[in-house]
């Protein structure tokens, strides 16, 4: 805490996410739960005992859970699709430009962002890398997401309209790409619900400075104290006088 | 005097076989076989040296689709108690049928043949079929008769019946008897590992799940007119998969039907699927090692190093 830093001039938070952006989110994870619920009974049909036959009869049979799982598919398809427009709008309209500093595009500085981090786990180095908008645990976060648009979204499209689908894939793919699409479906969702589980459960929920939960996805403001502590490149970038009297302070 | 005594012996033997009576439905030769047959145990030698199991479950037989059907409709060359045989009551069609199926129905060959009397249609569809010309023609034991896939003939209950070996909860498991058999596999050169694949193909897990339209064995290969997939009428050769598939995919066209063909995997699903599992566990390890080793250093930090940053 530093007297140096007037009020007037340094808010007490400021906004990390407008309400679109927050909107998207929960339908994002909505349809993410629904998706991995139905979906692992499948994945797993042939559990032991007859678990998933179980675990599918809550979902309301086998009929309701598939039907379940196209809706949140295609509801989860139609919130990536409007993220993505969204971007272009604020792009179209400079309500958001590139800036090193606080873009979520991957830069060679989270490589060493990265290797700089373990030093510090380790204890081979005291300082922590110093963070822009995003750190790197953030645009993994995010950029998870696009990949498993890619891969599981489109083949989870083909799966579930596997008619009209069928009209537009070339000849000579036909004998391999059914199979490659359900292993593509099946692995990575896998994959994603494991991410989910480990990374983000731990960087946004179990951590000891955020638990029980960030509680940005609803207010979609963050503190300038944390700003500061956890982003101190885009502190600097938004607030450099403060940002100069501080060191100064911290200097004398 | 005499008849007094055996009366005592009698009367109570008598009592204890109309217990054993099975309940009324069953006709009066059904209920007089059965008045032993319910209640014997075990197995028996016959001339043929097959085993004959003894045992008829008179309620379960009650109970069945032919519970109604008197023995000798079927057991044709035993015409009352005890088991005299009139040869002279067995139709020529059964009887001919009979001698051709004597590889494969040791027990009764004639009862095994009977079936044709009622289901005349589907028995000589099956005969037609890949499963009965392999014992009609080939003379060999494999290839399923009615019995093979229906069960036991007095307790054959409707398909729609959850225990029924053919209806939607067991086919899978009645077929691969024998598909998923290694020795029948071998021997006939069939197809391997398609129990499996089924199992693990989308149709098997909806099945398997209890989806009321996913579809079982027959509802692509057929039931009593199963053919080889090289044969031209099979459901499965060629372009007639457009119209099998298309039984519940309205347009199936060439190249929707490769969708479900439960073969192995070829190199590139396989390969695929490599390369998805080294990302997976690359991506899982990379995860796993990060977060246990921040939340060791957000321990070590907030035990030893609190000052510091205070400072």
């Amino acid at each position: 805490m530093s007297e140096t830093t007037t009020p007037q001039e340094v808010p007490a938070e400021i906004e990390r996410f407008d309400i679109i952006f927050r909107i998207q989110h929960v339908v994002m994870f909505t349809t993410f739960l629904l998706l991995s619920f139905t979906g692992w009974g499948l994945k797993y049909a042939h559990a032991p005992q007859g678990l998933s036959s179980i675990w599918i009869r809550v979902w309301g049979g086998a009929d309701m859970a598939g039907l379940i799982h196209r809706i949140a598919g295609v509801t989860m398809l139609l919130d990536f699709i409007s993220h993505v427009i969204y971007l272009i709008y604020l792009f179209a309209t400079k309500k958001m430009t590139i800036n090193l500093k606080t873009t979520v595009i991957p830069l060679p500085k989270d490589v060493f962002d990265v290797v700089q981090n373990f030093l510090y786990f380790l204890g081979l180095s005291k300082e922590k890398p110093r963070f822009g908008k995003f750190s790197y645990a953030q645009k993994f976060d995010y950029w998870a997401v696009f990949w498993g648009m890619f891969i599981i979204g489109s083949s989870g499209y083909a799966l579930a309209f596997p008619m009209q689908v069928s009209y537009i894939i070339p000849q000579f793919v036909t004998g391999w790409i059914w199979e490659l699409l359900w292993l593509m479906h099946s692995d990575e969702a896998l994959l994603a619900i494991v991410f989910i589980l480990f990374w983000h459960f731990y960087n946004e929920h179990l951590k000891p400075e955020v638990f029980p939960m960030s509680w940005i996805w609803i207010t979609g403001k963050i503190s300038t104290e944390k700003l500061k502590h956890h982003h101190p490149l885009e502190y600097e970038l938004l607030f450099p006088e403060a940002a100069k009297k501080n060191k100064k302070h911290q200097g004398e | 005097m005499s008849n007094n005594r055996l009366s005592v012996f009698v009367a109570p033997l008598l009592f204890l076989t109309l217990l054993l009576l099975p309940r009324p439905g069953l006709c009066q030769e059904s209920a007089n076989c059965l008045a032993c047959h319910s209640s014997m145990k075990g197995r028996i030698k016959n001339v043929s040296g097959a085993l004959v199991e003894l045992n008829v479950d008179a309620e379960k037989f009650n109970a069945s689709v032919h519970g109604s059907l008197s023995c000798s409709d079927c057991h044709i060359r035993f015409s009352d108690n005890p088991h005299t045989t009139p040869s002279s009551g067995v139709p020529q069609a059964v009887l001919s049928l009979s001698t051709k199926l004597s590889s494969k129905f040791k027990v009764d060959p004639v009862a095994g043949a009977a079936c044709i009397t009622c289901h005349e249609e589907t028995y000589k569809m099956v005969l037609g079929s890949m499963h009965g010309k392999n014992i009609v023609e080939k003379n060999q034991t494999d290839g399923a008769l009615c019995l093979d896939c229906h069960g036991s003939p007095h307790y054959i209950t409707p398909v729609k019946e959850e225990n029924s070996p053919v209806g939607r909860g067991h086919q899978v498991e009645t077929c691969g008897k024998c598909h998923g058999d290694e020795k029948i596999i071998e021997k006939y050169g069939l197809e391997e590992n398609v129990m499996e694949s089924f199992r693990e193909s989308f149709h098997g897990r909806k099945l398997h799940l209890g989806h009321t339209r996913a579809p079982s064995c027959s509802s692509c290969h057929n039931a009593h007119d199963i053919r080889s997939k090289t044969d031209p009428e099979s459901p499965v050769f060629g372009k007639n998969k457009l119209v099998t598939c298309g039984k519940c995919h309205k347009g199936a066209n060439e190249k929707f039907v490769p969708a479900i063909s439960h073969k192995r995997p070829g190199p590139i699903p396989h390969y695929g699927e490599k390369a998805l599992i080294i990302l997976t566990m690359g991506t899982f390890a990379f995860i796993v090692l990060h977060v246990l080793l921040e939340a060791f250093s957000d321990i070590r930090d907030a035990i030893f190093r609190k000052k510091e940053e205070e400072e």
